[in-house]
């Protein structure tokens, strides 16, 4: 079952991609890209080593960020619901078959479309900058993400609220399996989804002279994945407001270090 | 003198209210002695607040209907002016704090229960307050109780019966538990590749065996939503275990329920005459490793799990499962290889309920009897390995062998062929599946989409009840619903080591806000029995049985709405104060 929502997953998202490259960036960027295709791939070359580095350490060591957060024993649960109350519950008060499906779209489709489609964007630009501080702003999101999961143990509004919320999974169980692989249920705060989905959105607005389509579907994305996070009882209200902070400073420090460091200046220089 | 009250001083980081006043009264002394006496009486009184309390219980991907029931609870609570908060902790950690640490204020949480009511003994007597596992997490002591409980185990017949009655009355009136309900227990199964489902009950060995496999051989495959069962199949884990069914397939024990009742396992045949059980083995079986099994591992087993470091320590530290079952034993003596002698202090019930803990291998076992270590952290005394180990592979003599396991996957198990019921003459069910792959699969929802889809077989734990009306509505061509008889069941658990609920008052009027035949609606769906008194249907006596309300503890107000009023006259009658804001005041 799962293969066969990966599949679904890799055909939808790519067909999306290809459509998007059709419209964003356009026939003269890519014969440019063909031409240049080498350079760039050495620009992101170790920016994207390191990135590859920091995703095998999560997928490696996301049961370790459990077991070490019930040992630092900082449960935030209460003290979220207590702050929040009710907020998840009125927004799901709102709920429709229309919504839930198009939130559920945006949550798997709609977000791994988010994160993949920039790649190929800022790839297609002759100014490696936005690609580089895109992979380096991924990085940072997972790596201060894993930190928080492994310091806090904070469960969902679907754990705490089941009868009313737990939209996705009990709408699309078949997702169950998906997100099982990436997730584990003490892993909220903060919401990684909206973060990296926030990153996107600030960064496309940087990018907004070469990319004004993008600008504006990178910011209805971003907003409806952090919707979608809380609509279908995954994430506090915290939770998502954590996220955007940990993209504000993941997106940040990026643009500090980006550039700072380059192979050339490591060699010596010239 | 002077030295340690400036030490408090900067410990505390400033001058406390008391000292100050301390100070004040001291320079006042000299103008007025009679003042100071005063001011000491009205300084040194502890302070009266709120009452306030946190219920543990688990999250909903672990246990759905135990959130929704702190939460009933906590309103019902918040409404007669007590402040509450939840905290939810995994299964695991659940486990470990209510049960190992005894770390909580109330819990709600479900209890495995037992088809015989000598639980009651490991659960309640004061004895096992000391202990980790399932016996005594409340800290109860009562003497009445005690001995109540020990006369139940001495008898048998229709005499236990009575003993049984008045144990479970007196436990009712001191209330060191809530009982709420038994949800029932529906799985779902697939009958066009094996028949036979809910034969025997789905939580023991038996169900998994003789089950009609039409294609022989075939593979099993459960949709299992606990992923523990993938992460630890050690026997003696309390945070690992619910009803411990995959350890009756994976090792023997002696008796096994097969109806409500003990009949010969492993044992070929027991007979008991005025405290002395004389067990014979059945000759040749062996462990799954090859080791022959005899009658020193039973004894091995027996001496093991009274004391898991086997004498080597300071101080015996005793499983934490299968306590009662253990503490019936006074004396195990090996006669031949195969014939043995336990000694007991009960009547032929219990100490048959004593011959069903599995058997472990001496030659795998012995050496966890030491202490668990952790490199630069010092243990609790008594935690052996045998008690964290995580037991994989696991090394047993059951009809089914371990195979492979990915945590938060699977847990494969393998048809063991050299097992004793594969024999010809030994007429009890056999291992007929080839193998059983226990899949993970964290929610009913998507439990239930394997087995309609031909992905999965049988949904090995009980669906969570707000599906159960899906499933009772239709289901695809093959699939039925398997209902069976429960006798596990959800509670709110008090510790009784911690004022206010070390006052059996106190603990009556909560045990009157909880409205089960309301929780039982709102929470299962109706998929549930609410319950007065923990046990079985059978061993459930008129007086306690459930007749619309709770015959000993009758909830205060009507359809789940409290009366406030009514709470708080009872709470006030039990000697506790309200402020004019509504809010309970304790001493604190």
């Amino acid at each position: 079952m799962l293969l066969q929502v990966l599949l679904q997953l890799t055909v939808v998202v790519s067909l999306m991609i290809l459509f998007g490259v059709g419209v964003v960036v356009g026939r003269r960027r890519l014969r440019e890209t063909r031409l240049e295709w080498r350079t760039r791939v050495r620009a992101a070359a170790p920016i994207t080593a390191v990135l590859a580095g920091v995703l095998l350490f999560n997928s490696v060591a996301r049961d370790l960020s459990y077991d070490v957060a019930w040992l630092v024993d900082w449960n935030l649960t209460w003290p979220i619901y207590d702050l929040e109350g009710q907020f998840i519950l009125w927004l799901q008060s709102y709920a429709t078959p229309w919504a839930t499906a198009y939130f559920s779209f945006i949550y798997i489709y709609g977000y791994v479309f988010l994160l993949v489609f920039p790649l190929v964007a800022y790839f297609a630009l002759s100014n490696t900058r936005p690609m580089r501080e895109l992979l380096t702003a991924y990085a940072l999101n997972y790596a201060l993400g894993w930190l928080l999961y492994a310091t806090i143990v904070a469960y969902g509004p679907r754990n705490m609220l089941p009868e009313v919320v737990a939209l996705l999974y009990d709408t699309y169980p078949q997702y169950q399996h998906l997100t099982r692989q990436v997730n584990r249920n003490t892993n909220v705060f903060p919401s990684l989804h909206t973060s990296l989905a926030a990153t996107v959105t600030f960064l496309a607005w940087r990018t907004r002279e070469a990319y004004p389509i993008w600008n504006v579907v990178a910011a209805v994305l971003g907003v409806s994945v952090a919707i979608s996070t809380m609509y279908l009882g995954i994430h506090w209200v915290i939770d998502v407001v954590a996220g955007i902070v940990l993209a504000y400073v993941s997106v940040v420090l990026a643009g500090h270090l980006v550039g700072r460091w380059s192979l050339r200046s490591l060699r010596g220089g010239r | 003198m002077y030295g340690s009250a400036s030490g408090t001083n900067r410990r505390s980081g400033g001058p406390s209210r008391r000292t100050m006043l301390a100070a004040a009264g001291l320079g006042l002394s000299v103008a007025t002695s009679g003042c100071v006496r005063e001011v000491r009486s009205a300084v040194n009184r502890n302070d009266v607040g709120q009452l306030s309390l946190t219920i543990t219980t688990l999250p909903a991907d672990g246990d759905r209907e135990s959130i929704l029931l702190a939460r009933e609870i906590r309103s019902t609570l918040e409404a007669v002016g007590i402040a509450v908060e939840i905290e939810m902790r995994s299964e695991e950690e659940f486990r470990r704090s209510v049960l190992v640490n005894n770390d909580f204020d109330v819990y709600v949480g479900q209890h495995p229960g037992d088809v015989d009511p000598d639980f009651l003994y490991e659960t309640v007597h004061s004895r096992y307050a000391e202990e980790a596992g399932w016996q005594n997490p409340f800290g109860f002591a009562d003497l009445t109780v005690d001995d109540l409980l020990e006369d139940q185990r001495e008898v048998d017949g229709d005499e236990r019966e009575e003993a049984v009655t008045d144990v479970l009355e007196t436990i009712a009136a001191d209330a060191p538990f809530v009982p709420i309900c038994a949800a029932d227990e529906y799985r779902l199964a697939r009958t066009d590749r094996v028949d036979g489902w809910g034969d025997d009950h789905p939580t023991t060995r038996l169900g998994y065996l003789g089950l009609e496999m039409v294609d022989a051989d075939a593979i099993l495959r459960a949709a299992h939503t606990d992923p523990r069962a993938s992460e630890n199949l050690n026997p003696l884990a309390v945070e690992y275990r619910n009803y411990g069914t995959l350890v009756e397939v994976l090792y023997d024990s002696l008796s096994t329920v097969v109806d409500g009742e003990y009949e010969p396992w492993l044992a070929n045949d027991w007979t008991f005459d005025d405290g002395t059980m004389t067990v014979t083995l059945r000759e040749d079986c062996r462990f799954h490793d090859g080791t022959p099994l005899t009658a020193d591992d039973v004894a091995f087993t027996y001496r093991f799990l009274a004391d898991t470091t086997l004498g080597d320590s300071a101080f015996p530290s005793p499983t934490p499962r299968y306590r009662g079952h253990v503490a019936a034993v006074d004396e195990i003596d090996v006669l031949e290889d195969h014939r043995l002698e336990l000694t007991v202090e009960t009547g032929e019930a219990v100490a048959e309920r004593a011959l069903s803990v599995p058997i472990l291998p001496e030659h795998v076992w012995r050496e966890r009897a030491s202490a668990a270590s952790v490199p630069g952290v010092r243990l609790a005394e008594g935690t052996t390995e045998a008690v964290v180990t995580d037991n994989l592979p696991v090394v047993g003599s059951g009809p089914y062998q371990f195979d492979d396991h990915t945590v938060r996957e699977h847990v494969t198990l393998e048809r063991y062929d050299d097992h004793f019921t594969l024999r010809e003459g030994v007429d009890l069910p056999e291992p007929t599946a080839g193998a059983i792959r226990i899949g993970i699969d964290p929610r009913s929802t998507s439990a239930i989409e394997l087995v309609e889809s031909d992905d999965a077989d049988v949904t090995s734990l009980p669906l969570e009840s707000y599906v159960v009306d899906d499933v009772l509505e239709s289901t695809g061509d093959d699939v039925a619903v398997v209902e069976s008889p429960s006798w596990s069941f959800y509670h709110l658990g008090f510790n009784v080591r911690k004022a206010p609920f070390t006052n059996p008052n106190f603990r009556r009027v909560v045990a009157r806000l909880v409205d089960q035949s309301w929780l039982v609606e709102s929470v299962f769906d109706g998929h549930a029995r609410p319950i007065a008194t923990p046990v079985s249907d059978e061993w459930t006596p008129e007086e306690l049985a459930w007749d619309g309300e709770d015959p000993v503890a009758p909830f205060l107000g009507a359809a789940g709405d409290v009366d406030t009023g009514a709470a708080r006259d009872a709470f006030e009658a039990a000697g506790f104060r309200y402020a004019d804001d509504g809010t309970l005041r304790v001493r604190r």
